[in-house]
């Protein structure tokens, strides 16, 4: 059975290794639906100056280096070696259909994390107005990881940035599993970051599409922490790019977009800080304009006032000596008024008394009249009483009156024996000396009248 | 862990808010001298983050590894 000269072979390239002679070895397979389990493979073999032309043909069509797990459609002529077996000579390959495949795949990973709506979470966080503290995930010997640090330590505003770096490889089958495991680390220590910056250098277009990775963009949509990227190109964006919070074309250009951002909040702060000293110097001003307009319109004001206060008191002095002249005026009517009364209700006090000593003295006059004119008669009777006991008018009723040396004698106990008495008549006397004395005698006999 | 970290984004806000408050006319004389002052303080730490010196955000990072 005579076979054609050659096929067009839809393929994966499961492994691909180029010798010492330029000539490229790949083991190209088929995948069940699973994506895992291999169904057909087979050796294909690209001689070393076909090779040269078609890796170049191929990277220039497509961005991507032939490597491993690229589909491909290429051109093959089957080749039996006794030593070697069977393979697949490549003689030309069709770069549009990887294109397709590549784009088809990102597609489906695009969609995929729109539908579980994670797509632009990371785009949604809050970005620091300070990115100061920077976990960097790339490749120590990268050139543009030292890109980035001189560019971001050597700016010219003099801002301050810490860096951390976690390695990862930035291309080729360990980039999932290196940068995620990197953003795991910076995960568990994310107070001390403020982002995240994914970079690596030097324009490598071709290995873009390790970026354009299912994991990695997931594992960016849900980080915590901005994530800016630096590892694109001028013409593609990988999917990680589009999931990130800012994607830029290279580490110099994130370095830049950090110090702008510190620059933009450094003015931000300064436009502030002049506002305010703007603002309070206007205030302060418009207060003292207030208080020299207050001061001046309130001088006039107060000699106003005071002027009225003046009026008003002057007002007030002379109401009240009017109403103190009227008071004493009406004062000096009351107090005449009083004095005529006093002086009329004295007078006729004094006058009714007059009267009643009048009266007493009239009384008393009739009175002591009558009196004296009553005592008069009882004196006369008096007299003839007084005349009928006069010493003469005894005598002359043959009384006598004994004396001795010029005492009168009212009894006998007075005498002694010898006494000499002179015994008293109307018509003289009689000189005795007493002979005898009776002692007790009897009281009728000493009080004896003549006439009893 | 470090000390109660200066907030850079509340700082802001806080000196954003005084801001208005001056714009708006809310503030007497009294109070406008206290808030410049808080501003102001704020605005100096502030700057001060911006330009600290690396030793001191990498005293920070002490914890790490």
């Amino acid at each position: 059975m005579a076979l054609p000269d050659f096929y067009w072979v839809v393929a994966e390239i499961s492994e691909l290794k180029e010798n010492y002679a330029g000539h490229c070895y790949l083991e190209l397979v088929e995948k069940q639906a699973d994506e895992v389990n291999v169904s057909a493979r087979a050796k294909g073999i690209i001689w070393n100056k076909r090779y040269l032309f078609l890796k170049s043909f191929f990277e220039n069509s497509t961005g991507e280096t032939l490597r491993e797990g690229l589909k491909i459609l290429v051109k093959v002529k089957i080749e039996y070696h006794e030593i070697y077996g069977l393979s697949l000579v490549i003689t030309d390959i069709d770069p549009s259909f990887t294109v397709g495949e590549m784009t088809l795949k990102r597609q489906m990973i695009i969609k995929r994390l729109e539908e579980e709506g994670v797509f632009s979470m990371n785009k949604e966080l809050c970005f620091p107005a300070v990115p100061q503290r920077i976990a960097v995930i790339s490749s120590k010997n990268a050139a543009g990881y030292s890109d980035f640090i001189n560019h971001l330590k050597g700016n010219l505003p003099g801002y301050v940035f810490h860096t951390s770096l976690t390695e990862s490889a930035m291309q080729g089958s360990e980039t999932e599993k290196g940068i995620i495991s990197a953003l795991d680390k910076v995960s568990t220590n994310l107070n001390l970051f403020d982002l995240v910056v994914i970079i690596r250098g030097g324009g490598s277009q071709s290995d873009l599409s390790w970026f354009d990775n299912y994991n990695i963009a997931y594992y960016i949509t849900q980080f915590p922490l901005p994530v800016i990227t630096g590892i694109g190109h001028d013409k593609d964006m990988s999917v990680a790019d589009m999931v990130a919070y800012k994607a830029l074309k290279t580490p110099t250009a994130v370095a830049d977009f950090l110090i702008d951002n510190m620059t933009i909040t450094e003015n931000h702060i300064v436009e502030m800080s002049v506002e305010i000293k703007e603002l309070s110097r206007k205030i302060i001003e418009e207060n003292r304009n207030r208080i020299e307009a207050s001061k001046t319109a309130l001088l006039p004001l107060a000699r106003l006032m005071i002027s009225d206060q003046k009026n008003t008191l002057t007002e007030k002095i002379t109401e009240i000596v009017n109403v103190g002249k009227e008071y004493s005026f009406k004062s000096g009517i009351t107090m005449a008024n009083q004095k005529s009364r006093l002086y009329s209700a004295v007078k006729s006090f004094i006058s009714d008394k007059n009267t009643i000593i009048q009266k007493v003295r009239l009384g008393l006059i009739d009175n002591t009249t009558d009196l004296l004119s009553r005592n008069s008669i009882r004196l006369e009777g008096s007299e003839k009483t007084l005349t009928i006991l006069s010493p003469e008018n005894v005598l002359r009723r043959g009384y006598t009156i004994t004396s001795l040396n010029g005492k009168i004698l009212k009894n006998s106990e007075e005498l002694s024996i010898n006494d000499h008495i002179v015994t008293r008549f109307i018509d003289g006397s009689v000189d005795s000396t007493v002979i005898e004395k009776k002692v007790r005698i009897d009281e009728k006999e000493t009080i004896r009248q003549p006439d009893k | 862990m470090a000390k109660k970290e200066f907030s850079f984004n509340e700082a802001i806000a806080e000196i954003e808010n005084i801001l208005r408050n001056i714009e708006n006319g809310d503030l007497d004389v009294d109070t406008l001298s206290v808030e410049v002052k808080r501003a102001s303080e704020l605005i100096k730490q502030c700057q001060k983050k911006l330009r600290s010196t690396e030793e001191e955000i990498n005293g920070i990072f002490k914890d790490m590894d």
